[in-house]
């Protein structure tokens, strides 16, 4: 980890040496673009996103060029990397001003090491709410994130085959039993109602993160069940694991779910092979393109009587301040900047996606399903994303492991509460003292 | 001999071992510091063997060494197998040195490009299933990376068909440094092609056939990582089915944010991988005495 944290000082240190070198050049009159930015702070930027989103590195590089108040410096960061190396540099004080921060627990670990700052005081408040860090940004009463560009979760299925099947395509199943309904009309035309792909495990989560939602009141009552004060084995709390045993004992499932990927399983749904089943909003613009807009979103169909069930979830990629940032208020001044109109317009134009900014001019949506799914999921009231509140060791041990058993047809939906269980109850003798952080977090979830 | 000249030789080389030392001995240290401490962000604090305790307790872990211990049936296949194809090509069969460059072709392709095409081939629907399925095989198109029963014998198959390259390499390499009056001699004497490899081409061999034994064993137990990666979808998938000692450390550094844990059991791997290499250097030095007899 050393070794790693040296590897990037010295570039850092190569970085502000190419820089002292321009600052240089540029008094001298060599430069004179740079002039005007000679008196001005400099801050890094350390993000994530190119590789799920392309296209924002354009939107970066733009912001930086047209940002009068700082000198911004980026680096964008490989996936495998994003959070050791920010806690790395945090520990060593070498930490970039600005870091891209998933949701949830992904960055929630570093506001527990004291790695990051809460960014109210620095950001303006109505800033911060526009821009939907949602409820998983927030600890000890305190938001941590700012929202950048939005993940909402989401069910698709396929309107031709739904209208192949005699069913009605603009009206999706709302219920549990319609929902089975409509998979026993599609799997009597000879189709695939349901599935995707669950080879490398995402789609556990997903299926995870929209399912636990239907028995919880709270975001905190699922954090319960980690901490201990809840528990896998009660029936409501695995509920959504014999669901998914019941859609592959009705063989619901797409027949080759187990050995697909998440993203080529979705594919299935977009060529006509499965019915419906599990994306991500990000998806959708060319997923809908891609079959003439013949795609249509839905929440999942509803058994539980919690009061999270039926609610559209909302995610959020986000952006926070290091707690050794050398000029946070600048850094919160860039941040402002990015949720400026302009920038949100910028993001739209060179991505393809939206913005997570409340603000955001949807008018400009051109595909009809992408703009009733911004409607639906980002406009409207949503709630956040549980998979993200998920211990590391459990997502590794219990959550992906589950459901792929499930699927495949080797645990039952209890065993997997049991397997839950002992995971959770695991993760809290590997993490005695995560375990009261978790506690703690609770309450924020609470509301 | 004067006091300087028995000196030169360990100054000629000292920057080697003390750059060995630091880039190896460091890290092993550090290792073996962090698996006694409940580690946070980069340190925490000490506790004692309680890493230890966690790992051995749980079942995980015990399932991942199983699961390194079932691998190692690859290794009497990937001998039997090697000097079977190396004994063939010595016969120089009619183009054999195309199939030689065949044979090792996929020893130096890089394993996650391999994985990924095998991967493709053995979905349940991929072309393996369906070629089984036409010739009326139904019976064995099996989930080969989707089922919990299958996929660790799925990586079995590609490491033995991967790793056997070597095996072949270097049986044809010994093969044809053996004296060949001898095998000419036991022809004439009549001995049968089975003859003349069990009494005598193999007691020739046997001291590559060792190493490449030990080598083989080092391999499964701390080297398979990048073929579990690949056809566990990353995670030592389906469940658990393939997840390995070395797949437990990288989740438990990288993924659960556990790096004591991770350099407990790392630390335990490379006492066990210490074990091995005795062997490995008992068999190199026999060979060395058999080559100087």
């Amino acid at each position: 980890m050393r070794t790693r944290a040296n590897e990037y000082v010295s570039r850092r240190q190569a970085l502000r040496s190419t820089a002292a070198f321009g600052a240089g050049a540029a008094l001298a009159g060599a430069m004179p673009w740079t002039t005007a930015r000679a008196d001005s702070p400099a801050i890094t930027m350390w993000w994530w996103g190119e590789q799920e989103l392309p296209g924002l590195q354009a939107v970066v590089d733009e912001a930086v060029a047209g940002y009068a108040d700082a000198a911004v410096t980026t680096m964008l960061q490989d996936t495998a990397v994003v959070i050791s190396q920010f806690q790395t540099a945090a520990a060593a004080g070498e930490a970039p001003d600005i870091q891209f921060l998933w949701n949830g627990i992904y960055h929630m670990e570093s506001v527990w090491l004291g790695y990051l700052q809460p960014l109210n005081g620095l950001v303006a408040d109505q800033v911060i709410k526009d821009s939907s860090p949602t409820l998983l940004s927030n600890f000890g009463g305190q938001t941590y994130r700012l929202g950048w560009y939005p993940l909402p979760m989401i069910w698709i299925y396929n309107k031709d085959l739904y209208d192949q099947a005699g069913l009605n395509a603009d009206e999706a199943p709302k219920t549990w039993d319609e929902f089975l309904d409509a998979c026993d009309k599609l799997k009597s035309k000879g189709f695939a109602p349901v599935g995707g792909g669950i080879q490398d495990g995402y789609w556990g989560e997903w299926y995870f993160g929209h399912a636990l939602a239907q028995n919880a009141d709270t975001a905190g009552e699922a954090i319960d069940l980690f901490t201990g004060d809840r528990d896998f084995r009660d029936p409501k709390y695995h509920e959504h694991w014999v669901r998914l045993e019941e859609l592959k004992k009705l063989d619901f499932l797409n027949s080759e779910m187990s050995s697909t990927e998440l993203y080529p399983g979705i594919d299935l749904i977009v060529a006509g092979k499965v019915g419906a089943g599990l994306s991500i909003g990000s998806r959708l613009p060319a997923d809908s393109k891609a079959i003439g807009g013949r795609i249509g979103t839905m929440v999942m169909p509803v058994y539980g009587k919690g009061k999270l069930a039926g609610q559209p979830i909302f995610d959020s990629q986000g952006l926070g301040i290091s707690a050794v940032a050398t000029n946070p208020e600048a850094a919160a001044k860039f941040l402002e900047y990015m949720q400026a109109p302009a920038q949100l317009q910028s993001l739209h134009e060179k991505t393809g996606w939206l913005p997570a900014n409340v603000n955001f001019d949807a008018s400009v949506i051109t595909d009809a399903a992408v703009a009733d799914m911004w409607q639906r999921w980002g406009m409207s009231p949503n709630i956040p994303y549980l998979a993200n509140m998920v211990p590391g060791q459990f997502y590794e041990q219990a959550l992906l492991p589950a459901a792929q058993q499930v699927v495949e047809g080797s645990i039952t939906g209890e065993q997997a509460g049991e397997m839950a269980y002992n995971v959770a109850k695991e993760w809290r003798e590997f993490n005695p003292d995560i375990v009261e952080n978790y506690k703690k977090w609770a309450i924020d979830l609470a509301g | 001999m004067n006091q300087g000249s028995r000196i030169a030789p360990y100054a000629y080389v000292l920057p080697l071992v003390a750059l060995l030392l630091f880039v190896f001995g460091y890290p092993v240290v550090r290792i073996f510091e962090f698996s006694f401490k409940m580690v946070r962000g980069i340190d925490g604090p000490w506790i004692g063997f309680r890493n230890y305790d966690l790992v051995l307790s749980q079942p995980l872990f015990w399932e991942s060494v199983r699961h390194n211990l079932q691998l190692l049936l690859a290794v009497p296949c990937m001998v039997v197998w090697s000097l079977l194809i190396a004994v063939v090509l010595f016969d120089r069969l009619r183009g054999w040195k195309l199939y030689r460059v065949v044979l090792f072709l996929p020893y130096i392709l890089a394993v996650p490009i391999i994985a990924v095409v095998m991967k493709k081939m053995f979905q349940f629907n991929g072309p393996v299933n369906e070629v089984l399925r036409w010739i009326g095989l139904d019976f064995l198109a099996l989930d080969w990376i989707g089922s919990t029963d299958v996929a660790l014998w799925t990586v079995m198959l590609l490491i033995i068909w991967r790793e056997s390259a070597l095996g072949i390499i270097l049986f044809l390499a010994r093969l044809l440094a053996l004296d060949e009056s001898l095998i000419e001699s036991a022809k004439l004497e009549g001995a049968s092609w089975w003859q003349r490899l069990r009494y005598v081409i193999v007691p020739q061999m046997k001291v590559v056939i060792e190493f490449y034994v030990v080598v083989s064993v080092i391999t499964i137990l701390s080297s398979v990582f990048s073929y579990v990666y690949m056809i566990g979808g990353g995670r030592g998938g389906p469940g658990t089915s393939t997840t390995v000692v070395e797949l437990y450390i990288f989740n438990a550094l990288i993924r659960t944010s556990l790096p004591g844990i991770a350099s407990a059991v790392s630390a335990m791997l490379f006492l066990v991988s210490l074990l091995l290499i005795v062997p490995l250097f008992a068999v190199r030095r026999r060979a060395n005495e058999e080559e100087v007899a």
